[in-house]
């Protein structure tokens, strides 16, 4: 879980741990349901060791962590202010399968095209799963849009992979 | 000049893309503008025979004539006019022995014979329009009579006195003589002479020249009566009828040209009258279908207009390609319709001769030719004009998208076609999409079923006309010349029926391709190929069936204005035979092209529209 | 599949088709055989010019092929002449057209119930059937519009809702997004997958890979000739979280 998530997720005001995982929930819909519940502890205890954000006890409760209030830093504010107008995009990572094909074929540890192929597969079946997830989604929903992001994002790569199998059929090493 | 070589280049560039439509509409151009030119061409030519040939013949201008009792030379008061005041010229006096029998062929025919000199005469020397003049032993025979009785020069004739009154008689002395020549005249003589009725009915007897000395053997041997003429030239021509009539008196009688130009004009063969009247409908058929077509063309420019305004250029420059393209196709097709028209006027004249009645073949004059031309550039530009000023006018988008008009909701056809059976489903509804087509359809056969309507009221009206006499010189079938002017006519029936046809096949052809598209989908939905057919032909009859209905008044309009007759009306089986035949051949002409279209598989032609 | 209680919904074999002669030939579908089992929905995807619209062109009677056999249901339609294929059009088939392909002077039903009219039912219950279907596509409010009031995605729900008209045995969709933005397509892959829950075999071509992802088979083309397979009924190897790189 990014860590500017979890401090975005606090600029409106302080909040419980547990408040904060069931807003992430809501905004990523059924995609949020593998969410490790623990990841936004751990981020939130980084955090804090930052000096981003401060923690408070509640008055008079045991020492447990979905008790804390966390609210942000003035240093933790600065770093979303710079978030928010960061352009910065996640980076696919292409790289590593297109070396995984150049060094299957050179060394002869397998067929590209067999790996290509089984790659297309695994994504047109995640594709579906997006599919099928957004058209459960009731119209204009966050998650709607979210899954909108990942099914285009699948489609751009499966182009690629075409293109990867078009070139890998005639060409035998890079 | 930059713009000048652009706008070549579009033009030249469409018309390849597009050969069908751009031969097409060539066909119809050249269809027009050659039935035009042989129409102008005759009409002008036979709407005054006389004035040509008087001009031709230094026809006089006043014909005297004095019958003698018994044998003489020429009359000294007939002589004397040649000095009388006014007069400038003269020539004669010439004998005329009549009746003179002529055997032809079997046949025998009382003739004039006038006695003429070898020499060329200063008034009246009929003009050869075969063969030459007379000399010893020969005969020229006048053009009319030479058409009657069939004669070709170098045939050979029996000539001699006669004293057959039309009441049976005998020939006398018959000699053989060769035809020499066949001649035109502006002379007639005055009447007593020329109410010498011919037994077979003619208003006139035949004329023909022989030689002085020949003609005075005739009129000597039978010792019945003869006469003298003298052809008189005035100073004042317009003074003709007066001097006529100061001068007449007993036994010697004048005529003026006036007199004998009405007569003339009074007297139409049936041959001249077909002429005038086939030509003129053919001309406006001729003109009415290519207008129609050039402007249901404008139709499909549209979304060419859209692509052309897409690319930047102004409403000027689209509407000049629009008219360039028209122009070019114009001015190729009326060349080669004026070539044709050139070759085919003077077959539908007496073969090997001139045109009855008026010496020289009818030649395409430089009016003629300007006249053509310019009609076929006023009928292009005009029926561009309009479509080319909407066209442009239109918003590009609209013109891109290729519905000149936006779709509108045709409520009550939907409604009603719903319960119809398939075909009439179909085809009510391809009817209805387009409005303007249909009634483009519907005016060229009002337009087709008129001119065939005033023919067939011609027909009529020349068959009835036989039994009144006077009006017509020839009396009936049987006679070469009434023959004749009915091959004529027949020719005219069948290039009025090829124009017709013509007419017909671009209609039809257009209604199905027009309906292209949405008969491929209405297919693809599941209709059989046999009911888009029907439909299409129904679609057709839909608007053929009011059009033809209304060529029966258009047809009447036509025979008045151009037949030059009392309005008759047309004889209702043979009107309810043409509506029929016409819309039996509308609906055949449909159903070939719709029956060839529904047997290609449906994704071609969907393929094709959506390119 | 031989063996099995229904006959295939669609089976094709040795289906070729070919253009021009001698140096020109071209065979733009070049030796498919195909089963489609009742209830399938399968994609076909290929590059353009693979000659996937041909194909489909033949399977529904569309256009006629240069050889092979083709049996819908359990009729050989490849030996029909034009008019048997309507008729098949008529009963057995619905095609849906990447450019729709709508009436533009009739309103929504007046397309709609076209087929129906076509096929010789009386107005009144092709009017109602008609008003039905466009219910079930979700435009009941939209029945008297024009298609030019209309947007793609529904001009294309309209057509849709036209090839069902006839309760066809199978329903043919080529490129039925290809003319249609993000949200239209989702509008139209809903559609799409209704019907296959209804037991409506579909047989759909698309380079669009989200059309493809739906179906139960997808099969590659090139050159004219099915080149893979892939059977999309299997579960995915990770749960949806690993779809936005949440480790589950």
């Amino acid at each position: 879980m990014q860590q500017e998530v979890v401090l975005a997720m606090l600029a409106k005001e302080p909040s419980h741990g547990y408040d904060l995982r069931a807003r992430l929930r809501l905004a990523l819909g059924p995609l949020g349901e593998a969410m490790n519940d623990g990841q936004v502890y751990v981020t939130l205890t980084r955090l804090e060791k930052a000096g981003l954000v401060e923690c408070e006890q509640a008055a008079g409760l045991p020492d447990r962590p979905d008790r804390k209030v966390y609210a942000l830093t003035a240093a933790g504010q600065q770093r979303v202010a710079r978030w928010m107008s960061d352009v910065s995009w996640p980076r696919p990572d292409l790289a590593e399968f297109h070396l995984k094909l150049i060094a299957a074929a050179s060394a002869g540890l397998a067929d590209p095209l067999s790996i290509v192929d089984a790659q297309r597969r695994e994504l047109l079946r995640r594709l579906r799963d997006a599919e099928r997830a957004a058209m459960a989604e009731p119209d204009r929903s966050a998650a709607g849009l979210l899954l909108e992001g990942v099914v285009l994002r699948l489609q751009a790569d499966l182009h690629w992979l075409e293109a990867c199998e078009r070139a890998w059929t005639t060409r035998r090493d890079y | 000049m930059g713009k000048v070589l652009l706008v070549a280049r579009l033009v030249a560039r469409d018309l390849r893309h597009h050969p069908t439509q751009a031969v097409l509409l060539l066909v119809a151009i050249t269809a027009g503008a050659s039935t035009l030119s042989v129409a102008l061409a005759l009409h002008g030519v036979v709407s005054q025979p006389y004035a040509a040939t008087r001009a031709a013949t230094a026809g006089p201008d006043v014909v005297a004539a004095m019958q003698m009792q018994r044998t003489g030379g020429p009359p000294a008061q007939l002589t004397a006019l040649k000095h009388a005041p006014g007069v400038t010229g003269s020539s004669g006096p010439f004998l005329l022995a009549f009746p003179t029998a002529l055997e032809a062929g079997g046949n025998s025919d009382p003739v004039i014979a006038e006695g003429r000199d070898t020499t060329m005469a200063g008034v009246d020397q009929p003009k050869v329009v075969a063969g030459g003049w007379v000399r010893p032993g020969g005969v020229v025979v006048e053009r009319s009579l030479a058409d009657l009785l069939d004669l070709k020069v170098g045939e050979w004739v029996q000539l001699g006195a006669s004293n057959d009154y039309g009441s049976g008689g005998g020939q006398i002395a018959m000699q053989r003589f060769q035809v020499t020549g066949i001649a035109v005249t502006a002379a007639i003589q005055p009447s007593p002479i020329s109410n010498f009725m011919h037994p077979s009915g003619f208003a006139e007897p035949g004329l023909v020249w022989v030689t002085q000395s020949a003609a005075a053997q005739f009129a000597n041997a039978e010792g019945g009566p003869f006469a003298y003429t003298l052809n008189l030239k005035l100073a004042n021509p317009a003074a003709a009828p007066a001097f006529a009539t100061a001068h007449q008196s007993g036994p010697l009688s004048l005529v003026s040209w006036q007199s004998i130009s009405v007569k003339e004009g009074l007297i139409i063969s049936i041959e001249q009258a077909v002429l005038l009247t086939g030509s003129s409908l053919l001309g406006l058929l001729a003109l009415a279908s290519v207008a129609l077509l050039v402007g249901s063309r404008m139709e499909e420019q549209t979304r060419r207009v859209g692509l052309l305004k897409a690319a930047g250029a102004p409403p000027s420059v689209v509407a000049w390609i629009l008219l360039a393209e028209q122009l070019v196709l114009a001015v190729v097709g009326a060349a080669i319709g004026l070539a044709i028209g050139w070759l085919v006027a003077p077959l539908l004249t007496n073969p090997g001769a001139s045109l009855v009645g008026v010496p020289g073949a009818p030649t395409l004059d430089l009016p003629t030719v300007g006249i053509v031309i310019a009609a076929a550039i006023a009928v292009a530009g005009l029926a561009t004009l309009v479509p080319a000023i909407r066209a442009s006018r239109v918003s590009t988008v609209r013109a891109l998208a290729d519905s000149p008009t936006p779709p509108r909701r045709r409520w009550l056809s939907t409604k009603v076609s719903a319960w119809l059976p398939v075909p009439l489903l179909i085809g009510m509804r391809l009817a209805s999409r387009r409005k303007r087509r249909a009634l483009l359809s519907a005016a060229s056969i009002a337009i087709t079923v008129g001119a065939l309507i005033a023919l067939l009221m011609f027909r009529q009206h020349s068959q009835a006309v036989t039994s009144m006499g006077g009006l017509y010189r020839f009396s009936g079938p049987g006679d070469p010349l009434w023959d004749r002017g009915m091959q004529v006519m027949l020719v005219f029936t069948v290039a009025l029926v090829v124009l017709a046809l013509v007419n017909a096949i671009l209609v039809t052809w257009a209604t199905v391709q027009d309906a292209r598209h949405t008969s491929a989908v209405e297919r693809a939905l599941g209709a059989s190929p046999d009911q888009v057919g029907l439909a299409l032909v129904a679609a057709q009859l839909l608007s053929a069936l009011p059009g033809a209905i209304l060529g029966i008044p258009v047809g009447i309009v036509l025979y008045v204005a151009v037949g030059r007759h009392n309005s008759t009306v047309p004889s209702v089986p043979s009107v309810v035979a043409v509506l029929l035949l016409t819309l039996i051949v509308v609906a055949l002409l449909t159903a070939v092209p719709a029956r060839i279209g529904a047997r290609r598989p449906v994704a071609e032609v969907l393929q094709a529209e959506t390119a | 599949m031989p063996g099995t209680d229904s006959p295939a919904a669609l089976r094709a074999t040795g289906l070729y088709k070919q253009y021009g002669k001698d140096a020109a030939l071209v065979r733009a579908v070049d030796g498919v055989d195909l089963e489609v089992a009742p209830g399938e929905t399968v994609a076909i995807m290929g590059p353009s010019g693979c000659g996937k619209s041909t194909l489909l062109h033949l399977l529904g009677g569309l256009d006629r092929p240069s050889g092979g056999e083709i049996w819908i249901g359990e009729r050989s339609i490849s030996h029909l002449g034009e008019r048997g294929l309507a008729r098949i059009r008529r009963h057995q088939v619905g095609f849906v057209f990447q450019a729709f392909h709508l009436m533009d002077e009739l309103t929504a039903v007046e397309n709609v119930e076209l087929p129906a009219l076509l096929a010789g039912r009386s107005p009144r219950a092709a009017r109602r059937r008609a008003k039905q279907l466009l219910d079930r596509v979700g435009l009941a409010d939209r029945v008297s519009f024009l298609p030019s009031a209309l947007s793609g995605g529904q001009r294309q729900r309209v057509a849709i809702a036209r090839a069902l008209v006839a309760d066809p045995l199978l329903v043919l969709a080529d490129e039925p997004t290809g003319n249609l933005d993000s949200e239209a397509t989702l509008e139209v892959l809903r559609l799409f997958d209704e019907l296959h829950e209804t037991g409506q075999t579909l047989v759909i071509v698309t380079h669009d890979s989200r059309i493809a992802a739906t179906a139960n088979r997808m099969i590659g083309m090139r050159d004219g000739a099915f080149v893979d397979e892939t059977r999309l009924t299997g579960g995915t190897s990770g749960s949806l979280g690993a779809l936005i790189g949440l480790e589950g």
